[in-house]
């Protein structure tokens, strides 16, 4: 250490500037070369150390107090990169008067002069025996103290009392954390990464020294992390960070696209071109974030273990503990791939994590598994879309899953974008996160956070299979792979993915549907002009079906949602909805108009691929008269299906069809139209204890009916009696004919059930003559109750309606109908609708 | 100099940015609003039930031009902007007194 010299401050301050001089040009070659990491940072630091002792030691005369200089912070801990803030922290040993400040400015004002950031604390010793709690970054910043200069023993003194504190701080810093990672959305995976401040970042990595030394008592065997990784990944990021630095002239720390080309080239990254090698640098800085990041929620997790979790078995292979799932045999999970997906099933379904050990065990041994081997059974493919269904934890679970290299295994397709960095001026983070981002943002449609939002999370509940939507995010964005039309090529890739999870047609068409079409719903809400008629017309005729709209409404707002946290504002929500609303109404409301007989392309395909026991003239004359909005929702089997049923009815007679699809039971029933025919039918179901979900009826103006109703089977009528199905038949031809009266079958039963299930909220009930030419349109919405759709359409039978179209759902416990009507083959006028209404609402208020 | 407010239908903005940049009018705020004028909104209905839509979203484009060219400004607005329905928006013409620019600090004239 120098001392003062005779000639006063100046040859203190040439010796200083020199000394510094050759520390930063000594440094700033390293970082040219990409060197400068940890080793480079601390011998940085040191050499500061001597800077900082001389001037301290020119002017410690001032002041006959006893003082110490200590470092703190990432100078304390010897992380000072070339532009960093040197934080001091100068304490004495008494009261601060005028010498005290002289001191400080003496000690201060020199290293101003060298151009040095500081940051600087001057404390009495008396200010740590009750620190200020609203400044928690200062106590945390004592972590990292270490001497410098002064008095040793009032060092050991700050440095005792800093340490009392220690085990207080633990949430502090954990709530820094958490505030600091919200800025960044809560991923590490940015195209445009602040090396220091985000998730995985230079300042996480100093978070899980400081943890652990906070409670080392917490990091017993089996719950350690990987210090080494840990310490490569601090070494990467401090030699990015020093290119920043020199290049930038200043602290800086933020990676722009501008940046990584340079910052790339410095540091010897692989390959021949510039992009290439900016996709090495930040394929590392990826994997370096998430060590990190994997460490640091490890860390936490040994901090804060659950207490209400007690070791539970679950199965034969696994066990729940504090850490999260685990294999119950590591030797057997080390072989069976499918036990792995089944880990994070489990946790999905608990609520809690896969432990350390279990992603470290997948980690090690995804490498020599195929996509097929995570598919082979039924069993196995129906896991996978339990994973898939949108709940709490799904992203991270998800997150997870790809961490450890299992979700590219089960999907290779979604490995072709891993990291993938796609520039432009929209999106912030790598392709892979968008896609787990655009999910977090479905899941957390599940606790809608403001009242706007509420509307999409009851779209949410109303779908009919939410794990086709998970799916077709996942593979949404798999076209980014390369430049160009991304949701063409997205679906080529998807094919092998959806060929092995063996999706019904149906299902995989609508997920085929989604990802072709994901960007078309933003684009009709924010580019175009959406209340144009042929615009929101052509739109809702892309759409085809209500489930099919929610989706892509859902997928748009996930979508978008993910591109970066500004992207989605309010305003871009309520056009959202607003081309929803319309495109639903134009679904719902204005399809009895549009009949299939003028659309020839939907018929020529039918008629081609008929089967041979189906002629073109009795196809023809089958859907003749049916809107167009039957195509949409039938698939072609469907409909051959239907025109068999549909063979040689005559009146009174009832054809039907029952089949059973997991949950849920499907009638298929054709007839021809009379008085009260869809009250008693759906009378009969209801008699039967069937809780009707969905159902659509189309009435030809020939008289023919179709209707198709799905239902639950809650009393498992149907399930526990072999001949129970035909029963449901028989009851249905006898009602149909007039033999039995459905009325007075319900009477009972439906008093009891009446009394269970009153009407909590009043029922909406609309009326709208504009969207169809031909229908008033009846929409009304209500409380589910059994029997609901009986009474309401029992009603416009005794009010002289003729019921043309119907469209049945259910939204968790409400119902919603919408019902195409005609009076003496005309619209209803104000007075028929007031007193339709009137009797609906006696009807649902008493029970009839 | 003037100040040019433009409200307009939201997917009408890339039409009067093209039609800003015909005129070399490069620097442009544009802004998502919410608001009505005479237009005042509309009733919508879901699912039976009426809502009111009383703020619509429109776009703000705000430009500064010279005096000279500020006819040409307006009349290229409308004219992008037009569908001759209730709620193209309206043209609003602001004095701008002083103008700087903040990397250089030079006063900008008119």
């Amino acid at each position: 250490m120098t001392g003062r010299t005779d000639t006063g401050g100046t040859d203190v301050q040439e010796s200083a500037a020199a000394r510094l001089a050759a520390a930063r040009e000594e440094y700033a070659q390293l970082a040219r070369r990409g060197r400068a990491g940890r080793d480079a940072a601390s011998r940085y630091s040191y050499q500061m150390d001597g800077v900082v002792q001389s001037i301290v030691a020119g002017a410690r005369d001032r002041t006959s107090t006893p003082f110490v200089v200590c470092a703190v912070g990432g100078y304390g801990r010897r992380a000072l990169c070339l532009h960093s803030d040197v934080d001091l922290l100068i304490v004495f040993d008494g009261t601060i008067g005028a010498p005290e400040e002289r001191f400080v400015n003496a000690v201060l004002q020199p290293l101003w002069d060298l151009r040095l950031e500081l940051g600087q604390h001057v404390r009495e010793i008396a200010e740590f025996s009750d620190p200020d709690p609203t400044n928690p970054e200062f106590l945390l910043s004592l972590f990292d103290l270490r001497y410098l200069a002064g008095d040793e023993a009032l060092y050991d003194c700050v440095a005792n009392r800093a340490a009392a504190h220690i085990p207080t701080m633990i949430e502090p810093l954990l709530t820094l954390v958490s505030e600091r990672h919200a800025e960044f959305n809560n991923t590490l995976y940015q195209l445009e990464p602040d090396i220091k401040q985000a998730p995985g970042g230079l300042r996480d990595s100093a978070v899980i020294a400081h943890l652990r030394a906070m409670a080392p008592e917490a990091f017993v065997s089996g719950r350690d992390v990987d210090l080494n990784r840990v310490a490569g990944a601090e070494d990467f990021l401090l030699r990015v960070r020093s290119i920043l630095h020199v290049l930038g002239g200043r602290d800086v720390n933020l990676l722009t696209h501008e940046l990584q080309e340079k910052v790339a080239e410095m540091m010897g990254c692989a390959g021949s071109h510039p992009h290439q090698r900016v996709e090495a640098l930040m394929g590392e800085y990826f994997l370096r974030a998430r060590a990190v990041t994997r460490a640091l929620t490890s860390t936490e997790r040994a901090l804060r273990p659950r207490p209400d979790v007690a070791l539970r078995r679950i199965g034969k292979h696994f066990e729940i503990t504090a850490d999260g799932v685990q294999f119950a045999n590591v030797e057997r999970a080390t072989q069976q791939p499918s036990l792995w997906v089944e880990a994070f099933r489990i946790a999905l379904e608990h609520q809690c994590a896969v432990s350390d050990a279990a992603l470290a065990l997948i980690e090690q041994h995804a490498h020599r598994c195929s996509a097929d081997d995570f598919v082979a059974t039924e069993g196995d493919r129906l896991q996978l879309r339990r994973i898939l269904t949108p709940r709490a934890g799904l992203y991270e679970r998800l997150s997870e899953m790809h961490d450890c290299g299992l979700l590219n295994r089960i999907f290779p397709e979604f490995a072709k974008v891993h990291c993938r960095v796609v520039r432009d001026f929209y999106h912030k983070y790598t392709v892979d996160e968008h896609t787990l981002l655009a999910i977090r943002n479905v899941e957390s449609l599940l606790e809608p956070a403001s009242v706007a939002r509420r509307r999409f999370s009851s779209l949410l509940q109303e779908l009919h299979a939410p794990e086709l939507l998970t799916l077709a995010l996942l593979f949404h964005d798999v076209g980014k792979w390369r430049e160009a039309d991304h949701a063409q090529e997205s679906v080529r890739l998807a094919q092998s993915g959806l060929d092995r999870l063996e999706l019904p047609d149906d299902e995989r068409a609508t997920v085929e549907f989604l990802i072709r079409e994901h960007l078309q719903m933003s684009q009709v809400a924010f580019r175009r002009d959406a209340e144009d008629p042929q615009i929101a017309g052509r739109f809702a005729e892309l759409v085809g079906t209500e489930e099919q709209l929610k989706l892509l409404c859902l997928m748009t707002l996930a979508d978008v949602g993910a591109v970066s946290p500004d992207t989605l504002t309010p305003w871009k929500e309520d056009l959202l909805w607003r081309v929803y609303v319309d495109a639903y109404n134009r679904l719902t409301l204005g399809y009895g108009d549009d009949l299939l007989e003028g659309h020839r392309a939907g018929l020529s395909v039918l008629i081609a691929g008929r089967p041979s026991d189906i002629s073109e003239q009795e196809l023809v004359s089958f859907l003749e008269g049916l809107p167009r909005r039957y195509l949409t929702t039938f698939g072609l089997g469907a409909v051959y299906r239907h025109v068999r049923l549909a063979r040689n009815i005559q009146p009174d007679q009832v054809h039907a069809f029952l089949e059973n699809h997991d949950a849920v039971w499907e009638l298929t029933l054709v007839t021809l139209d009379k008085p009260y025919l869809f009250s008693n039918v759906s009378g009969v179901l209801s008699y039967f204890g069937m809780d009707i979900l969905r159902g659509q009826a189309m009435t030809t103006p020939d008289g023919l009916v179709l209707d198709v109703f799905e239902f639950a089977d809650d009393e498992g009528f149907l399930k526990q009696n072999v001949a129970a199905t035909s029963e449901v038949c028989r009851v249905l031809e006898e009602v149909v004919a007039g033999s039995l009266d459905v009325t007075s079958l319900l009477k009972g039963r439906e008093r009891s059930l009446l009394n269970r299930h009153r009407m909590r909220r009043p029922p909406v009930i609309h009326f709208d003559n504009e969207h169809s030419r031909k229908f008033t349109v009846l929409e009304i919405v209500a409380d589910d109750a059994p029997g609901l759709l009986h009474r309401i359409t029992r009603v416009l039978s005794a009010e002289g309606c003729d019921l043309h179209l119907a469209l049945i759902a259910t939204e968790g416990k409400r119902a919603i109908d919408v019902l195409h009507v005609t009076r003496t083959a005309g619209k209803l006028g104000d007075a028929e609708q007031e007193s339709l209404a009137r009797e609906i609402e006696r009807v649902l208020e008493v029970g009839d | 100099m003037k100040l040019i407010k433009s409200i307009v239908r939201p997917h009408k903005v890339d039409d009067v940015r093209e039609a800003l940049e015909k005129l070399s009018i490069a620097g442009m705020t544009v802004t998502d609003v919410r608001g009505h004028g005479r237009q005042k909104g509309h009733t919508a209905v879901y699912r039976g039930k009426e809502y009111s839509v009383s703020l619509l979203p429109k776009v703000e484009i705000e430009v500064v031009v010279p005096d000279t060219v500020v006819e040409d400004v307006i009349e290229a607005i409308m004219a992008a902007a037009r569908t001759g329905e209730i709620g193209d928006g309206r043209v609003f013409v602001l004095p701008v007194e002083q103008s700087y620019n903040i990397r250089t600090g030079a006063r900008e004239t008119n």
